[in-house]
């Protein structure tokens, strides 16, 4: 891996960005259930670890300046329930970059890990923007 | 609720209301603050002439409905693919809805496999897919 960070074109399969850690904070949790009306439940709602693995995915890729980039489809496996104050790193790697016409599609992939718990979630984003 | 999960058992409907405030909460609070999603001028330029809510938002509202049907074993044991296929819109609202299509069995363990989308007031699909959710004593 290289020490600079790294252009969108030399995104390759099998790249790995550097972990990201984010705390689980009741603030944190408190702001998402706010966000997504949902109710407060004791414990992390899972769709808010992602959302965490998601702007850590967002903040990693280097997309040219100006591009839109749309979040195609997304697969998630829950591995376990996490407590409020828990401390998360997020593993994000590429798994495939196709060029297809106009458009070109960057498939990542996703492992969430509850720390000294082990993995609590993992899965695959697939994001489209122009070629 | 264990002898409740069925096949055919219809999941939702969840209705949510779409707001700019919402997308904006939830940018707050995700720390994705792609201006696609928050600057109104920036993505009234844009194709897609105007803001667009983060998809993981409405994937929210589908995790919801899944706790509310399935408890625990959604929150510790469920998986989902969903496809993005169009963007929910400040002004929206979403009907997030589901079904039951099979129950399986595997390894000792009860499976159910549903099907969910989310479709905004003009019945435009804006997310669907699929998950597995394990059923649990307290989930069935």
């Amino acid at each position: 891996m290289p020490d600079r960070p790294v252009s969108y074109e030399e995104l390759t399969p099998g790249y790995k960005f550097p972990p990201a850690t984010y705390e689980l904070s009741a603030s944190f949790v408190s702001k998402y259930s706010k966000a997504v009306d949902g109710a407060d439940a004791g414990f992390v709602p899972p769709l808010a670890i992602t959302a965490c693995a998601i702007a850590a995915m967002a903040k990693s890729v280097p997309l040219p300046s100006g591009t839109i980039a749309i979040h195609a489809s997304q697969e998630l496996e829950f591995l376990g329930l996490v407590p409020v104050g828990a401390v998360i790193e997020c593993h994000i790697g590429v798994a495939q970059k196709i060029a297809r016409g106009k458009m070109s599609m960057l498939v990542l992939e996703l492992e969430i890990f509850d720390k000294g718990r082990g993995r609590i979630q993992s899965g695959r984003a697939a994001i489209a923007l122009p070629a | 609720m264990h002898e409740e999960i069925q096949e055919g058992k219809t999941l939702g409907p969840l209705v949510k209301h779409i707001t700019q405030e919402k997308i904006n909460l939830y940018a707050e609070a995700s720390g994705d603050f792609n201006p696609i999603h928050v600057d109104e001028s920036f993505a009234a330029r844009t194709p897609l002439g105007g803001t667009i809510a983060h998809g993981m938002l409405s994937l929210a509202y589908v995790s919801e409905m899944m706790t509310s049907a399935f408890g625990r074993g959604w929150l510790s044991g469920g998986r989902l693919r969903a496809k993005f296929r169009e963007s929910a819109r400040p002004g929206d609202t979403l009907a997030i809805s589901g079904r039951v299509n099979c129950i399986g069995k595997e390894d000792d363990v009860s499976y159910a496999n549903c099907g969910f989308e989310c479709c905004n007031q003009k019945d435009e699909v804006i997310v669907t897919g699929e998950a597995t959710v394990k059923l649990l004593d307290d989930s069935r």
